[in-house]
């Protein structure tokens, strides 16, 4: 069987597990279409054999749909800016990335640099390698010399003080 | 828009949770998803400020920290090695233990000091830590009244094992687990398999390697546990994490069946006891665990040094 079949397989067989988890997700009526964008995310996988496995497929799913919310209040957040500065225009064509929008980038960056001070340097040290490194927990602990339970709780910190700006930040 | 904090605080737990590059509870997370739509909105919150704050991360230069092993000189560290030498106990059957038949089922209490062994007919077993109490309700329903339980369960998912320890419901989900009742303190560790507290609740999954712990206000803080250290009191050995002399001292005492008291609830430790030790000699504990021991008519009372 060539890998693509075997992929085609593996995807065929777990359709209706990804289907429930997708709806679960938020994708609702729209699941059939998502199940449609996760194949082409599997085919273009650059390791077919890894893509049948339910955990990378699960793993996709959820990716599909991280990205799937971010570009909806995108464009959410562009229609308001655009109806904003232009009124009576009810066209939504997306606005070149302005200077405006270059300036909320600085100050995303900045507000997360600030977050991690607020942290302490071990638990930003950490976080740094979790999510930009890829290391696991268990990875961290060895590297650190703490325990996994202080490196959980560690990121978990990290992780509350991400969430708390970013609420600070949609309140502006 | 703010989702509620309980919620908030699940959905940071499962973001952390399917993070880990060998994270298998896709089927769990999906149960978790589909009990209310307010949870896959709030975990989406958190994966898209998680975003953020990646990109952000990719910009700022990388702090220069060396890792290193700040872990305090205490004793856990400095004694690891002595205490790994000392052998584990085998499990002691109790036979003065107490069955009680009632309406609700079959009660086996233990006194101090024992354990027992709790075989049922399905193949499942559950090994009862001293000075504990627990009600079988049929077949695949128990109780834990009192102390602690290490529940080994053959999983069936179309009847499945319900654990009532205090207000809570534990789901197995093909299961060794191990339990620990203290007051208003539940703590649940997971060695094999996974078990969900309160399904119809906050529904947590709590998996191989994990521990959830609700506190005073039945707040559950989950925790990472070695699977090989679960329920390690039935091989003869048990662990304090953080726990306070009054704690340890009401932990051994159930454990060894010799009365332990301590007034001391400002001091805490953390560490792992093997109990024949200290069975044969409570004096033992002050290598052990850095303290006092004094003997007080039949009670060992523990002090701070």
């Amino acid at each position: 069987m060539s890998p693509a079949t075997a992929l085609e397989e593996a995807y065929l067989a777990q359709r209706e597990r990804l289907l429930r988890f997708l709806r679960a997700r938020g994708a609702g009526d729209a699941a059939e279409d998502v199940m449609q964008e996760l194949w082409l995310r599997l085919a273009a996988a650059p390791d077919p054999q890894a893509a049948c496995g339910i955990a990378y497929m699960m793993r996709a799913a959820d990716r599909l749909m991280i990205d799937r919310y971010r570009s909806e209040k995108q464009a959410a957040s562009r229609e308001k800016a655009w109806a904003e500065t232009q009124p009576g225009l009810a066209d939504n064509i997306a606005p070149a990335p302005g200077p405006e929008r270059a300036i909320a980038a600085r100050q995303q960056v900045a507000a997360v640099q600030q977050a991690l001070e607020g942290v302490g340097a071990r638990p930003a040290a950490m976080f740094r390698r979790h999510r930009i490194d890829g290391l696991s927990q268990r990875q961290i602990a060895a590297e650190f010399g703490v325990s996994l339970s202080t490196v959980e709780s560690d990121l978990r910190r990290v992780y509350a003080a991400i969430l708390d700006l970013r609420s600070t930040l949609d309140e502006v | 828009m703010t989702p509620d904090q309980p919620i908030r605080a699940a959905a940071l737990d499962w973001a952390m949770q399917t993070r880990a590059p060998d994270f298998d509870g896709w089927d769990g997370f999906t149960a978790w998803l589909e009990a209310d739509p307010a949870h896959a909105a709030a975990y989406d919150a958190v994966q898209f400020a998680l975003d953020d704050a990646d990109a952000a991360l990719e910009l700022l230069p990388e702090p220069e920290v060396a890792p290193a092993n700040d872990n305090p000189p205490g004793w856990f560290a400095s004694r690891r090695g002595w205490l790994g030498g000392a052998i584990a106990a085998a499990l002691v059957l109790a036979l003065t233990s107490v069955l009680w038949l009632s309406p609700s089922g079959t009660m086996y209490q233990t006194a101090p000091g024992e354990t027992r062994l709790i075989a049922l007919a399905d193949g499942s077993k559950v090994e009862l830590a001293g000075g504990s109490r627990l009600t079988l309700e049929g077949e695949r329903a128990a109780r834990l009244e009192a102390g602690q339980a290490l529940f080994t369960i053959k999983h069936n998912a179309a009847d499945p094992f319900v654990l009532t320890a205090g207000d809570d419901r534990l789901v197995d989900a093909g299961t060794v687990f191990d339990v620990r009742l203290a007051g208003e303190t539940l703590d649940l560790a997971v060695a094999e398999g996974a078990v969900i507290v309160n399904p119809k609740g906050q529904a947590l999954r709590v998996t191989a390697g994990g521990r959830a712990v609700r506190g005073e206000g039945g707040r559950y803080s989950l925790a990472q546990v070695d699977p090989n250290a679960v329920g390690e009191w039935s091989r003869g050995r048990i662990s304090f994490e953080n726990a306070t002399l009054a704690e340890i001292a009401a932990e051994l005492s159930r454990a060894t069946g010799k009365s332990f008291s301590s007034p001391d609830t400002a001091t805490r430790l953390s560490g792992s006891i093997a109990l024949d030790q200290v069975r044969a000699d409570p004096r033992a504990l002050e290598g052990l665990l850095g303290v006092r021991v004094r003997s007080a008519d039949e009670d060992w009372v523990l002090e701070a040094e």
